[in-house]
């Protein structure tokens, strides 16, 4: 962990993943990005901030861009430089409107069952962008040495 | 994983939840659990609960609002400190009955939200 810390402050390492558009297979999928990124994690606290903002991620992609369907496939991107972490997760689905779906998250308090992923991500994220119509994001966290 | 101890006296039930509570069966667990709940009083003990997502969330508020249907009462205590950012960050604790988040909130009046590494104004 030691040695691959540090080969990560010299260069940019990167790895690509792809998951079944399943909820069955959300826990497992999360588990594989949390392996991979953990060690580059400044601490316990940061680790769980991109545990909740991977699993917000992932959940979406599911249930919006594959809509529940195992045939369908979530491709992720890890990039990890000594600046940051960057985390891109791109779906099939036909995207949306991502500025509206903020703004009814961050309007004040939220009663309803759902609708709290995106405000969580922004929260505990340092950039969080999506591209593409909606159908990929980026989440971006600064590593404690350049945050 | 999560895991739910159940403590039951015949007025109030108490679900002490022991690890994640996430989309997926941890969600699901809790739901069937605190659902077939009958006493009038239910209490979530999250103390132990390192960490809790969206559908987590949204889960609390929805075991909230079919209490009140039902004529119970749901009462959050021991939450833990992510726990107790997260009802902050979207505030969650100014609607549902949660006891020992007040380190939260004094931070999200005083300062702004820290969760690890960043700030956020409420």
């Amino acid at each position: 962990m030691q040695a691959r810390s540090q080969t990560a402050e010299q260069q940019r390492i990167s790895k690509e993943f792809a998951f079944p558009g399943d909820v069955d297979s959300l826990a497992s999928s999360r588990q594989a990005l949390m392996d991979f990124l953990a060690p580059y994690c400044a601490g316990e606290a940061e680790e769980l901030d991109i545990f909740i903002a991977l699993q917000e991620a992932l959940a979406n992609a599911v249930l919006h861009g594959c809509q529940n369907d195992a045939s369908k496939t979530i491709q992720c991107r890890v990039e990890i430089d000594p600046s940051a972490l960057l985390i891109t997760v791109r779906d099939p689905g036909p995207g949306f409107d991502s500025g509206m779906a903020t703004e009814s998250t961050e309007a004040g308090t939220n009663v309803s069952q759902h609708g709290r992923g995106i405000c969580l991500m922004r929260s505990l994220m340092d950039e969080v962008s999506y591209r593409h119509g909606g159908t990929e994001l980026q989440l971006r966290k600064l590593r404690a040495a350049s945050a | 994983m999560l895991r739910v101890e159940v403590h039951a006296l015949p007025q109030a039930a108490t679900l002490r939840c022991i690890g994640r509570i996430v989309m997926g069966v941890e969600c699901e667990i809790l739901r069937c659990m605190a659902e077939a709940r009958t006493e009038a009083s239910l209490i979530l003990d999250l103390a132990q609960v390192r960490a809790m997502d969206a559908a987590g969330l949204g889960l609390v508020v929805e075991l909230h609002c079919k209490a009140l249907h039902r004529g119970q009462a749901l009462h959050i205590v021991g939450a833990s400190r992510p726990v107790c950012t997260l009802m902050a960050l979207t505030c969650l604790h100014s609607v549902l009955d949660v006891s020992g988040c007040e380190e939260a909130e004094l931070d999200s009046d005083d300062k702004g939200l820290r969760f690890a590494g960043r700030y956020m104004t409420a």
